[in-house]
């Protein structure tokens, strides 16, 4: 019997063993593999199309898959996006999953998102390893690309600012537009809101407004009794949710008990279909683009492919990451004569990619200091009474 | 004083919605001498139930029937289906292993709720569903109630609160007043005299898990009036039902209700009086304490062995 079980045991070791040996094999031949760029080449985005942001990942990769239709042909190249799915309520373990299959499989040159700060910090030294460019249009958390230790490597970048620039921003607007004496700050004891509200903390403190800090577990649903914490007086409910719903419920239950403080949300709560109570505030990095001239074509190709659905404003960064991603396998392929020598030829050329016309408005470019874009910013929406975003600041 | 009053009307609410959780828990337990971990999931399809039963009767925008009925229908929709659903579950999960040794059917309890999440993601995603019920009631259900002092206490609070009492009291009066109730307080007693003296006890079987998830469906379905739901909630909830149910004693009816009362009371003042962070702390850590010092819980037996 102890035979047996000792001979099970080794034998399992051996095969985990070789298994382990033959995946960094397969991997580091992925990662040396060099392709043609005449070839189908495969692009993958991983952001959450199921869960409480499935909404976000749903608009991303509608505009991930009209900017591949209509970008890819005209940079002469063909390319098949991808979809990985990672629900923010399972937490890191699907990215670290999604990142094992796109590093192993050889046809993958480069990577969109991921789209959740979470999912970046779990993934990135994988891609890394690989020499794979992963670009987000919605990863802002600060330590990703700022400050020390970096959540992220030098592989990944993002067409979007920081929580360095919405924290402060979403700060000031409140202390210079909204004139707030009194901001209850909530956080759900995990990094993206964590990292959001401390920021918003530092700078309304900085300038004299009395703030209150309050924690719920991410797992949270019902807000009753931290609604019952918010003083009469409190101006703003600054509430950096990733869940657009909760959003909604914490609206009502301030209703419901009769504060006069309003929500105001960051770029995870941006959802006009789920959050929509009136007079909040909504804080995001891409401002309206149907405003925006230049765009017209865009839109109403993107329409024309996605009848009845609004515009929104996370769609639109997708496009403009997947741009920066064909701009970058493109100057790669010129420099390589043809051939993708290796995965990150792409990367040492994504950061040389210059945008004129860039869907968010002027022109786009990374900044030298750091994988962020140059001189970015962030918008804030009023909610209307319709439900509809408007633009206030 | 206005904090104590919105406190208290917080914790009578969430207490409600764990009390009816922990008494299906509780009942199974009695009779079965089973803890149902698939209960929690019972709770959450419950509230799913109840919404597609939203939906189909018009939805929060558009329904085709009075608010008042609208909300009556839904929960009677979600009681009958977990109902039905309790019945299967206890058929061909745990009918089969009732003389195997007593950890058998608890792991077929995790693997059923294992099945029912998963099925319920395949089938409706991940996304929360919400019942938008100040769409539905153009926010007469948020706006209008009684005052007590300057606290106003919202009509769906009451709607939440009386419900779960309602339910409550009809249980007591079917287990206490009936003799399908005598005849469950008999097998939780001792199953094998209970046989003996003629009761068919798979039917009591039967009955009691249609008792127990009933209510789960409408503590579901009152809990998704408020907040939003989604597939992973029946996780927290099973785990806080069960917490009430061993606090109150398990095994015992009035235990449960006041096991959940007390429960929502820690967990609502907690959060207002000491810290939000530290709510499900100390919930854990009363659940903690009473296996400690005082294992049969707030009103349960405790257990005499021969020696």
């Amino acid at each position: 019997m102890r035979k047996g079980v000792a001979l099970l045991l080794t034998l399992t070791a051996t095969a985990f063993v070789a298994a382990t040996a033959q995946a960094g094999h397969r991997a580091a031949a992925a990662q040396t593999a060099s392709i043609s760029c005449k070839s189908t080449m495969k692009i993958a985005f991983v952001t959450p199309l199921t869960g409480g942001a499935g909404f976000l990942g749903q608009e991303q990769s509608s505009w991930a898959k009209y900017a591949v239709k209509t970008l890819a042909p005209k940079l002469g190249l063909k390319i098949q996006l991808v979809l990985g799915d990672t629900p923010v309520e399972q937490g890191p373990a699907p990215a670290q999953a999604l990142a094992q299959k796109y590093v192993a499989d050889k046809s993958v040159v480069g990577i969109l998102g991921p789209s959740t700060s979470g999912a970046v910090a779990a993934s990135s030294q994988t891609y890394f390893a690989a020499g794979l460019a992963h670009i987000s249009p919605s990863a802002t958390r600060t330590s990703l690309t700022k400050g020390s230790p970096l959540e992220a490597t030098a592989a990944f970048l993002r067409v979007v600012p920081g929580d360095y620039i919405q924290g402060p921003s979403d700060a000031n607007f409140m202390i210079s537009q909204l004139k707030v004496k009194k901001v209850v700050i909530l956080d759900f004891q995990e990094p993206y809101s964590v990292g959001l509200a401390d920021a918003v903390e530092t700078t309304l403190k900085a300038k004299g407004v009395t703030t209150i800090r309050l924690s719920a577990p991410n797992t949270t649903t019902d807000y009753s009794s931290f609604v019952t914490k918010v003083p009469n007086d409190a101006d703003i409910v600054f509430f950096p949710t990733q869940k657009p719903p909760d959003a909604q419920t914490f609206a009502q239950q301030l209703l419901e008990q009769g504060k006069k403080a309003k929500v105001f949300g960051g770029d995870g709560s941006n959802d006009s279909s789920a959050f929509k109570a009136a007079g909040s505030y909504v804080s995001n990095f891409a401002p309206d683009i149907t405003g925006i001239k230049a765009d017209a074509g865009i839109i109403a190709g993107w329409k024309k492919d996605n009848p009845g659905k609004p515009v929104g404003s996370f769609g639109p960064p997708s496009y403009g990451a997947v741009q920066v991603l064909l701009s970058a396998i493109k100057l790669a392929c010129n420099a390589d004569q043809g051939v993708l020598k290796a995965r990150h030829d792409v990367l040492r050329h994504v950061k040389q990619v210059v945008i004129k016309n860039w869907i968010l408005g002027g022109t786009f470019k990374f900044s030298t200091k750091s994988n962020d874009p140059l001189n970015a910013k962030f918008y804030i929406f009023q909610i209307q009474s319709d439900g509809s975003y408007k633009l206030v600041g | 004083m206005d904090t104590f009053i919105q406190l208290t009307v917080d914790a009578l609410t969430l207490g409600s919605v764990y009390a009816l959780i922990a008494l299906g828990y509780t009942l199974v337990y009695g009779v079965l001498k089973l803890l149902n971990f698939a209960h929690g999931d019972v709770f959450m399809v419950g509230s799913f139930i109840g919404f597609g039963t939203l939906q189909l009767l018009g939805g929060s925008s558009h329904p085709v029937v009075p608010t008042w009925l609208l909300l009556i229908l839904v929960t009677l929709a979600g009681m009958a289906g977990c109902a039905v659903l309790g019945v299967v579950i206890e058929r061909f999960a745990y009918r089969p292993l009732r003389d195997a040794p007593r950890i058998a059917p608890l792991i077929s309890a995790l693997g059923v709720s294992f099945f029912l999440v998963n099925s319920m993601q395949l089938l409706f995603g991940a996304t929360p569903r919400t019942y938008d019920t100040f769409s539905l009631s153009n926010g007469a259900l948020y706006y209008r109630g009684i005052d007590i002092g300057n606290v106003r206490v919202p009509l769906l609070r009451i709607i939440t609160i009386v419900s779960a009492f309602v339910l409550m009291v009809v249980l007591w009066f079917l287990v206490n007043r009936t003799r399908t109730g005598k005849a469950m307080r008999a097998t939780s007693f001792d199953r094998e005299a209970a046989a003996m003296m003629g009761i068919d006890i798979d039917r009591v079987i039967v009955f009691t898990f249609v008792l127990g998830s009933a209510l789960a469906g409408a503590a579901g379905v009152l809990f998704a009036m408020r907040v939003p739901t989604q597939v992973t909630i029946g996780f927290i909830a099973g785990l806080k039902g069960f917490t009430a149910a061993v606090i109150g004693g398990i095994g015992s009816i009035p235990g449960a209700m006041a096991g959940g009362l007390l429960l929502g009371f820690a967990e609502s003042y907690t959060q207002g009086y000491i810290s939000t962070k530290w709510s499900d702390l100390f919930v854990f850590s009363l659940l903690i304490a009473f296996m400690i010092f005082r294992p049969q819980g707030l009103l349960g037996r405790a257990d005499i062995r021969k020696v």
